[in-house]
């Protein structure tokens, strides 16, 4: 339906088209919002008053019907996923505008304007395509109705608000994860708006602003004809309208959404759906937060953005331990040492870092050292087309991505690119490189783990089947390193020498070296766990016959169950690498060894399915 | 997942009495508070008639589909009611939402047929038809019942599941179950035509040429019975295959039940059973760099009991591995020459060989030596 030229204002029809084009780019995503709508509730009845994007205004029933009069036209009007061969097919979807501009503003506010037992909990409505999603919220009015001194009229009632609802509406397939954040997020904005309201009635102000606009649309329609958006009217002259439009395009672009409220209050918000991506694929809010749950003092924290650039973004109230963190952080360091670096707890250092990570601005890796052993990641957009090698060309000039990750095809270990004949600034170049690809989610580390499993014996086939192996025997054992709370000797590089033997380990009452009856009894007990024919099997082997051997390779038993990898020990025991690929060789006829990254922190290079 | 029906309730707009439930099972299930704070989305205004409403308060979902009904022989001139349904508001209630659309399309077409609503007597036997639907649906997901002489009920619970991965002409499909329970008759003509050819080693493209049948159909056929959890996909296995662990294969030490399904899928069939050792060590031995060709080479004992193909393909189809692919990337160009089209680093040596119909060997021979190109495994 095009415009034509004898219609009023032009210019402004064709802004309007051009606001639903943009739209259509976001139609389709499961994770944006498609509206977002203010009702309120009060002594005038329920009013919708204000809603983004504006509605196709254009739309009159002599058009729709002009439309249809093609009997070949396709009906788009139903949104079904099949045609009638039951092929499911990528078909362009109904815009998000459609689905949510096919309801009236009369009926939006009936239907969002609950009733208030329905207040102070989630709201959700779904109807058929669309699902709505707020937080409706009471308003206490103080009884003294505020008139001006000078004012001579005779006191008029003014009209009372007495609950509103910010609601959002999304497409009904959306994740409930998702849902419940925009829940969230509509519950903080409530509670912003309830508190201005209170203390300086900032909701009934403006809601008193766009009703009078709406009001004066209406009129003017009515004596020009020519239907025009009221909300696009609204937006120049009310805070709260602007505010609620940055949100919407916050949500639908990067995520985060920052709004200060009548300029005071600050409400900030992010969607985990948005930041945390892979390709085409998010992961769940609830697996971050299992693995941020999971990391160990020798992980470490690199932020996804200059350091620079992080500080400016911090608001300036912030807590100047965050700020001493993001000064002190580095790729190199684990969270351990940053602690001591940065004169903080390392409870704290945990909590900082699990809220740069839930933000987007950092992940965890292993900090960087020369043993470590990284690939590509299966995830890895290694397309010359791609932004991320014009990125790679720009920052590092003379190298192209293709060629470096390609390097990477097969993994490999800092230490192998070390070149003595090249300059020293060559080899800082490939750690900047190597720490652009970890922070691009291109590279994948490689670690090592060991399992316990002991060759069956030919002529007791009964037990194999039904004895469990150590792993799941051992289950019930506790970790000796709780996630958040060690305090094991740092080691993050294989340079460290030895300090004295870890404090808290039980192997600490290991005296070294000596036969003393004392150590043998020790290794007995713990070779317990094990099973008569496991322990003579390990017991028969060449190097069971040393005693330092057998000792350390029953105090590291628990370890080998799989899910420990040789970092980890190294850190818990304070052992050198050396050490204990020694103890793996010469044990290596009853441990079975394999390489993978680690599982923990393998989210922030690969989104889970 | 169960979805639990809590109550089935029918309510009209009453002419002097306004908004009502008329029946609900069981008894007294919605209160006062919950029909007063939701009744604007049951007995709605015209705009929302017709629509799936699901509405959450005070701890209960109510899907519901309002219909009006209007002519002059109606006091008020409409008919509205809404049958709908009511569950806890944890439930995910998308498999019920089309039973409810169901049922207010049969009951307007009853009304419009034989005014079954709008007769006092006919309209009593909804309750007995409820009472019966609740019971059927929450006991065995779905309810068949005669209404009156002609007319029959026919309702079904299906849940919906996830949107299947597409499928591509050099995936394999594989039966994710044993292939003798598959019931043939069940399925339609173009999947019965295929299913002989699914052995876990043909990829698509080979099928559709064995099966004769066109590639698309094909896919899309494969692709329904992925999303009904019947195949998974793996990729083609070849000697030269290069794959790698990844973290879920502990779950062959951890899990029992996993265990046991793969030492019987493993092993050789005729020997005895596997180890668990040996079947453990040959996935470890699986890395970067080592084709399956240097796999057997080097673990000859521990393959004695076990088939190696089958090995690789249950590693695969329970995600204990992943195959390593290699993709070409031409970084070296003149500015004469054309943009690439395959050697970009979007297309695996796999999808290369499928759409252009050169041998493996062949397009290694060819890249392996040219120095405009290198080669990516992920």
């Amino acid at each position: 339906m095009m415009p034509s030229p004898s219609d009023g204002l032009p210019d402004e029809r064709g802004s309007m088209y051009s606001q639903s084009q943009s739209n259509v780019n976001t139609s389709g995503d499961k994770t944006s919002p498609i509206s977002v709508i203010l009702v309120s509730s009060g002594s005038r009845g329920n009013k919708l008053l204000f809603r983004y994007p504006f509605q196709r205004v254009a739309e009159s029933p002599s058009s729709l019907t002009a439309k249809q009069r093609n009997p070949y036209a396709l009906n788009t009007t139903v949104d079904t996923l099949e045609d009638q061969d039951g092929d499911s097919r990528e078909q362009s979807p109904l815009t998000d505008e459609q689905l949510v501009a096919g309801f009236s503003d009369i009926i939006l506010a009936t239907i969002l304007a609950t009733k208030s037992d329905m207040c102070g909990k989630k709201f959700e409505l779904k109807i058929d395509n669309v699902r709505f999603v707020g937080h409706p919220t009471l308003l206490q009015h103080s009884p003294i109705i505020q008139v001006s001194k000078t004012d001579p009229s005779p006191k008029r009632e003014l009209p009372t608000m007495i609950l509103f609802n910010v609601v959002f509406a999304l497409r009904a397939n959306a994740d409930p994860s998702v849902i419940s954040c925009m829940h969230n997020l509509s519950r903080r904005i409530a509670i912003a708006l309830q508190h201005e309201e209170h203390r300086c009635q900032y909701l009934t102000r403006e809601a008193k602003l766009m009703l009078s606009v709406q009001d004066e649309i209406t009129t003017m329609t009515e004596t020009d004809g020519s239907p025009k958006s009221p909300f696009r009217q609204i937006l120049p002259k009310c805070k709260l309208a602007r505010d609620l439009k940055v949100a919407y395009d916050s949500l639908c672009t990067t995520g985060v959404v920052r709004l200060h409220i009548n300029n005071w209050l600050e409400v900030s918000f992010c969607l985990p759906h948005k930041i945390h991506r892979i390709g085409g694929n998010y992961f769940p809010p609830e697996a971050l937060e299992q693995s941020l749950k999971a990391i160990r003092p020798y992980h470490a924290l690199l932020l996804l953005e200059s350091e620079k650039a992080l500080l400016s973004q911090l608001p300036l109230d912030c807590s100047p331990a965050m700020v001493r963190l993001i000064k002190t952080c580095s790729a190199v360091k684990n969270l351990q040492q940053l602690a001591q670096d940065a004169d903080l707890a390392l409870l704290q250092i945990f909590q900082i870092a699990a809220h740069l990570v839930y933000w987007g601005k950092a992940i965890i890796i292993y900090p960087l050292c020369e043993n470590n052993v990284y690939m590509l990641s299966p995830h890895a957009n290694i397309c010359i087309y791609s932004s991320l090698a014009e990125e790679f060309s720009q920052q590092f000039s003379g190298s192209n991505l293709p060629s470096m990750l390609a390097k990477f095809s097969l993994p490999v270990s800092l230490a192998e690119f070390r070149n003595p004949l090249e300059a020293p600034a060559q080899e800082a170049q490939l750690i900047q490189m190597v720490v652009w690809m970890l922070q691009h989610r291109l590279l994948i580390q490689l670690h090592t783990y060991v399992c316990l499993l002991v060759p069956p014996s030919e002529d007791e086939p009964g037990m194999k089947d039904e004895e469990l192996p150590l792993a799941a025997r051992v289950g019930s054992r506790s970790l000796s390193t709780p996630s958040a709370l060690s305090f094991g000797s740092p080691t993050s590089s294989d340079d460290m020498t030895l300090t004295s033997p870890s404090m808290d380990n039980s192997s600490a009452e290991l005296q070294p070296g000596g036969d003393s009856p004392l150590n043998k009894r020790m290794t007995e007990t713990l070779l317990t766990s094990l099973s008569e024919y496991e322990r003579q099997v390990i017991l028969n082997i060449p190097a069971a016959q040393n005693p330092e051997d057998l000792r350390m390779f029953a105090r590291l038993l628990h370890y080998f169950r799989g899910h420990h990898h040789l970092e980890e020990i190294m850190y818990n025991e304070n052992m050198r690498r050396s050490q204990l690929k020694t103890l793996f060789d010469k044990f290596r006829s009853v441990l079975v060894v394999t390489n993978h990254e680690d599982p923990i922190i393998s989210i922030f290079q690969s989104p889970m399915e | 997942m169960v979805t639990r029906i809590e109550c089935i309730f029918f309510s009209e707009f009453h002419p002097t009495l306004g908004p009502k439930i008329t029946y609900q099972v069981p008894e007294e299930y919605i209160s006062r508070e919950l029909f007063d704070t939701v009744q604007v989305y049951i007995i709605t205004k015209p705009e929302l008639q017709n629509k799936l409403i699901t509405v959450t308060a005070m701890e209960k979902k109510l899907i519901g589909c309002p219909v009006c009904i209007e002519h002059k022989k109606y006091r008020r001139n409409a008919l509205l009611f809404n049958l709908g349904l009511v569950c806890d508001a944890k439930t995910d209630t998308c498999a019920l939402e089309p039973i409810v659309k169901k049922l207010s399309g049969y009951l307007t077409t009853l009304e419009l047929e034989s005014g079954f609503i709008s007769n006092e007597e006919s309209k009593q036997k909804l309750l007995p038809i409820m009472s019966t639907l609740l019971d059927d649906l929450n006991a065995t997901g779905a309810c068949t019942l005669p209404i009156d002489d002609s007319n029959t009920i026919h309702l079904k619970l299906i849940p919906l599941r996830k949107d299947p991965q597409i499928v591509q002409e050099y995936d394999v499909p594989v039966f994710a179950q044993c292939k003798e329970h598959f019931i043939k008759s069940q399925w339609d003509l173009t999947t019965q035509q295929i299913l002989p050819y699914i052995d876990g080693f043909r990829h698509i493209q080979k099928i559709s040429a064995e099966a004769d049948v066109e590639l698309n159909l094909v896919r899309i056929a494969v692709q329904n019975l992925l999303y009904y959890g019947v195949v998974t996909l793996v990729s083609i296995f070849q000697y030269s295959n290069v794959y790698c662990t990844t973290p879920k294969v502990q779950s062959l030490i951890d899990d029992k039940s996993i265990q046991e399904e793969c030492l019987n899928y493993v092993s050789k069939q005729g020997q005895k059973r596997a180890s668990l050792r040996d079947v453990f060590q040959l996935y470890c031995g699986l890395s970067p760099g080592t084709t399956v060709r240097d796999l057997c080479s080097r673990y000859a004992q521990q393959l004695q009991r076990v088939d190696e193909r089958r090995l690789i393909q249950f590693g695969l189809m329970k995600s204990l591995i992943r195959r390593l692919q290699k993709y070409p990337v031409k970084v070296i160009r003149d500015e004469r020459s054309r943009p690439p089209r395959l050697y970009t680093g979007c297309h695996s040596y796999d999808e290369i060989c499928c759409k252009t119909g050169i041998s493996y060997q062949e397009l290694d021979e060819r890249l392996e030596n040219d120095p405009n190109i290198v080669i990516c495994w992920k």
